[in-house]
């Protein structure tokens, strides 16, 4: 009884303590110098982790019973309250961002060491974590939506961190204007939710979705999924995600890699027993799932910013994940959402060692041959890229197998979406293959001798995270289903797809771990052996298709132009001829209209003022006589 | 046969009131449009009289008594402002003030 | 037969002084005749009872009031013409459409009640005489606080005409 009422407050607190250290290091801004506010932030973040992994063992010790705080209830009826929620599935991600988080902190602190806004940094990475805690830990979808707005407030913040550059400052703007058109759809799902359900809380409205039509829950879900296409960058509205690489690398590993941009898959997986109802959502999600990792693998293969290939390899993955989810395999979902946390935020802290280290270089063509002054780094990232490939044993291969797997085991049409999942899967090796290849391979021809391995601070992070992306896949493997555990309650009731048996299993581990090495080989072959120049293919002329395939593959088949052309310049287009003929000529025509009738009514009105007494003598007899008269006609009646 | 009663002398108030009120409407004079004010008090004053020896009541008397002195006050104020007015433009037509003209 | 002489007669003045007051083209003429208006209503009023109304008209009316019109005659000089054109657009036409409306109203209530008067209330057959002992004892009892209002009113024009007609650099020219 103790023990549980102590849980019941215990699990608040991660989620307040980053939110008051944001508040304190806010006041104390000027107070502090770099050293005091790291001592704070970290073990702020330390204790908000321990704190978390103490709940997390004592929630397991009650077989993942989920707990259900309220701190505030607002109206009875509908059923509105400030609620959390402490189960499987808000464990999970619990421990992932304070985890995470104290990482990535820790980073942080020698990566944002010289710059002058330090204070400021760790302000805004706390509230950060405070709004993702208040979104993944919430019991109903009100305080979900919250959390979910803080976060795309927090996230802009530390996209146009730097706001000198006019860049960031462009990022940061573009980021939460294509978020609010998810956003927008996410709050129509809410009314809907409100009106249909009478109330915002999960359990409640889970419970209840079987008995409404399905029409219903299509509308519900289908609005809900423009908010997590909008904050999981998925295919129409994922551009912003390349560009949000303008912020500062840590809180793009964690912000833009980790955990922000999985609440779209986080939010689909909690509603995950409304969302088994809906075929068509379904097919929307891995439709669009599988176009988005198709395309944003298809674009990393020419990036040469070091952090945009990452930003391109999270949208892909983040494809995987709603693949998955579109393939009723919620668990898989989940899983890969954690092992690409950690192997995803191992590559970001990678690459923001490199640029520390080439001193705010961010082009992969002046890098190359880094691996002899940065062994630890390079190594890690090598980790990181194998375990993104789907190398086994890495964390990505399971995760991967068991999505692939998964969508297989559906049969029929997924067949199809099976192979083209096979494909971005093998896209991803090819290009993270590349990445790995061009930092710390291949030879440019420039001189990196000045250049050192990163610091201690730096090194001992990428190697804690190296080690979670290593040994992280075996949570939930073939033989020992460990998440599914963990997610039993949050997913009660809800139709898992799982894996296939015995041989098809094999074969398909067999063909996705086939994709993942030839992927590296073919980069390897390519971009180190350089196949190209020692064999000479004169006899097939391939300049002009791989030509083709870089510009396209650069350029995000034009898609990012298209969109401008059509949504920002078409728009301005529109607006401005909006402006000049709704507004000029129709509402400014009419109060004009308006203004000037009056104008001449009273012009008209006036020439009887004249001023002069003997007119309104005149008048006065006048009014004087018709009421009189008014009143003979009226009919009396004598008293 | 021929008994003065008191619709005659409603008919003679109101006789005497449009007289005043035509002279309001015609002249120019300011003098004269107080004179014509004057007409019509006394049209309303002689009403009130006949109506108090009709209900056979003084408060009727007393309503003229006071309408007497208003008209003294009304017919003061008035003069001076004709004075005024006529110190400025020597002319007592009340044609050239429009000064509030709309 | 006195009645009618005492109605006919003065009602004849009343009517003819107002239209010396309307048409007549000296001031002071206008004044005559209101003068003879005045008076006539007097003797009316004396016929009607009110006799002490009748003596505060001829004192204040026809002789205060008079005199000060007179006064503002002579001030402004009784010589300057007064232009017999109609200047305002317009006036001469809304004049004549009120006089036509107006007999239209007095025709039609004259047809309709078949050119009788009817009153709604019957005449008393007792007479009030308005004497002063009558007058005051009424005006100083029930209507004492109109009289006071009155009476501050009559101040306050007094003051008004004062500074309306006083005229400062008449003044200083004249020190």
């Amino acid at each position: 009884m103790c023990l549980e009422v102590n849980l019941e407050l215990l699990f608040l607190l991660p989620i307040f303590l980053p939110l008051l250290t944001a508040i304190f290091l806010f006041f104390n801004k000027n107070l502090f110098n770099e050293l005091i506010t790291n001592f704070f932030t970290l073990n702020s973040a330390l204790l908000s982790f321990a704190i978390s992994f103490y709940v997390f063992v004592m929630l397991a010790l009650d077989k993942f019973q989920p707990i259900n705080y309220s701190i505030f209830q607002w109206t009875n009826t509908p059923d509105i309250k400030i609620g959390f929620t402490l189960d499987g599935l808000s464990g999970i991600m619990l421990l992932l961002v304070t985890g995470l988080s104290f990482i990535i902190q820790l980073f942080s602190t020698s990566y944002m060491e010289t710059d002058e806004k330090h204070n400021n940094y760790f302000v805004y990475f706390n509230f950060f974590v405070f709004s993702m805690l208040l979104l993944v830990m919430s019991s109903n979808f009100l305080v979900m939506f919250f959390g979910w707005e803080l976060v795309g407030l927090s996230s802009y913040l530390l996209i146009s961190f730097w706001s000198k550059k006019p860049a960031a400052a462009k990022a940061g703007n573009k980021a939460f204007i294509l978020n609010r058109v998810g956003d927008f759809g996410f709050l129509i799902g809410l009314m809907i939710i409100l009106n249909t359900f009478n109330t915002f809380d999960f359990y409640t409205v889970l419970k209840s979705a079987s008995d409404v039509p399905e029409n219903t829950i299509t509308l519900i879900t289908l609005f809900l999924l423009l908010g997590a296409f909008g904050k999981s960058a998925q295919f129409p509205l994922f551009s912003w995600l390349p560009d949000a690489m303008e912020g500062p690398t840590p809180a793009s590993a964690l912000i833009h890699a980790a955990t922000m941009v999985t609440a779209g898959v986080f939010m689909l997986v909690r509603i995950s027993p409304i969302l088994q109802h809906s075929k068509i959502a379904g097919m929307v999600i891995i439709s669009f799932g599988l176009l988005t990792a198709l395309l944003a693998a298809f674009s990393a293969i020419n990036q040469y910013d070091i952090k945009k290939v990452l930003a391109y390899s999270t949208i892909s993955q983040l494809g995987f994940m709603f693949i998955a989810i579109g393939a009723g395999a919620y668990v898989a979902a989940i899983f890969h959402l954690v092992t690409h946390a950690f192997f995803k935020a191992l590559l970001f802290l990678g690459a923001g060692a490199v640029i520390h280290s080439m001193h705010h270089e961010q082009d992969i063509r002046k890098m190359g041959a880094l691996r002899k002054q940065m062994p630890v780094t390079a190594s890690m990232m090598g980790i990181g890229t194998l375990a993104i490939s789907g190398i086994p044993p890495l964390a990505g291969f399971w995760s991967k197998d068991e999505i692939l797997a998964s969508v297989f085991a559906n049969g029929g049409i997924y067949y199809i979406f099976w192979a083209l999942g096979l494909g971005a899967a093998f896209l991803t090796a090819f290009y993270m293959g590349r990445h790995w290849l061009l930092i710390f391979e291949k030879d440019n021809g420039f001189d990196h001798s000045n250049v050192n391995e990163a610091p201690k601070t730096m090194t001992r992070p990428l190697i804690i995270l190296g080690l979670f992306s290593i040994f992280m896949g075996f949570i939930n493997t073939p033989f020992f289903h460990g998440v599914e555990k963990v997610l039993h309650y949050s997913l009660e009731g809800v139709e898992i797809t799982h894996l296939p048996e015995g041989i098809t299993l094999i074969v398909l581990a067999v063909l996705s771990i086939g994709a993942g090495f030839t992927g590296l080989l073919i980069a390897y072959l390519i971009f180190s052996f350089e196949i190209f120049k020692r064999f000479n293919f004169k006899r097939i002329n391939l300049d002009y298709p791989i030509n083709l395939v870089k510009d396209l593959s650069f350029n995000v088949l034009y898609l990012n132009k298209f969109g401008n052309s059509i949504f920002v310049t078409g728009m301005k287009n529109f607006t401005r001829k909006v402006a000049v003929i709704v507004d000029g000529l129709i509402i400014d025509g009419s109060v004009n209209f308006v203004s000037t009738a009056f104008g001449k009514t009273s012009r008209v009105a006036s020439a009887t003022q004249t001023g002069l007494v003997r007119s309104y003598v005149v008048y006065f007899g006048l009014f004087l006589l018709l009421l009189i008269g008014l009143f003979i006609i009226t009919p009396m009646v004598p008293q | 046969m021929f008994e003065v009663t008191t619709d005659w002398y409603l008919t003679l108030s109101a006789i005497l009131f449009s007289i005043g009120f035509f002279g309001m409407m015609i002249r120019k004079n300011a003098l004269i449009m107080f004179m014509c004010i004057e007409l019509m008090l006394n049209a309303v004053n002689l009403t009130f009289i006949s109506a108090s020896k009709h209900f056979g009541q003084i408060d009727g008397q007393i309503a003229v008594f006071f309408v007497l002195v208003v008209a003294a006050a009304e017919v003061v104020v008035g003069l001076a402002i004709i004075v005024s007015i006529f110190r400025k433009q020597s002319s007592a037509s009340v044609d050239v003030l429009n000064v509030s003209r709309g | 037969m006195v009645d009618l002489i005492l109605f006919f007669i003065p009602s004849a003045l009343i009517i003819i002084g107002a239209l010396i007051v309307v048409f007549a083209k000296n001031p002071v003429h206008n004044a005559m005749g209101l003068v003879m208006t005045l008076v006539s209503i007097a003797i009316i009023y004396i016929t009607l009872n009110a006799t002490f109304v009748a003596m505060v008209q001829m004192l204040v009316y026809a002789g205060a009031v008079m005199t000060l019109f007179l006064f503002v005659i002579m001030m402004i000089g009784v010589d300057k013409k007064e232009q017999s054109s109609e200047s305002i657009k317009g006036q001469t036409f809304l004049v004549s459409g009120v006089f036509l409306i107006l007999i239209s109203i007095l025709g039609y209530v004259a047809i309709s009640s078949e050119f009788k008067w009817d009153l709604w209330f019957e005449a008393v057959e007792f007479a009030v005489e308005g004497t002063p002992q009558l007058i005051a004892g009424t005006l100083f009892t029930a209507w004492i606080f109109p009289f006071e209002i009155i009476s501050i009113l009559l101040i306050v024009a007094t003051a008004a005409a004062i500074a309306l007609a006083y005229d400062s650099k008449r003044k200083k020219n004249d020190v």
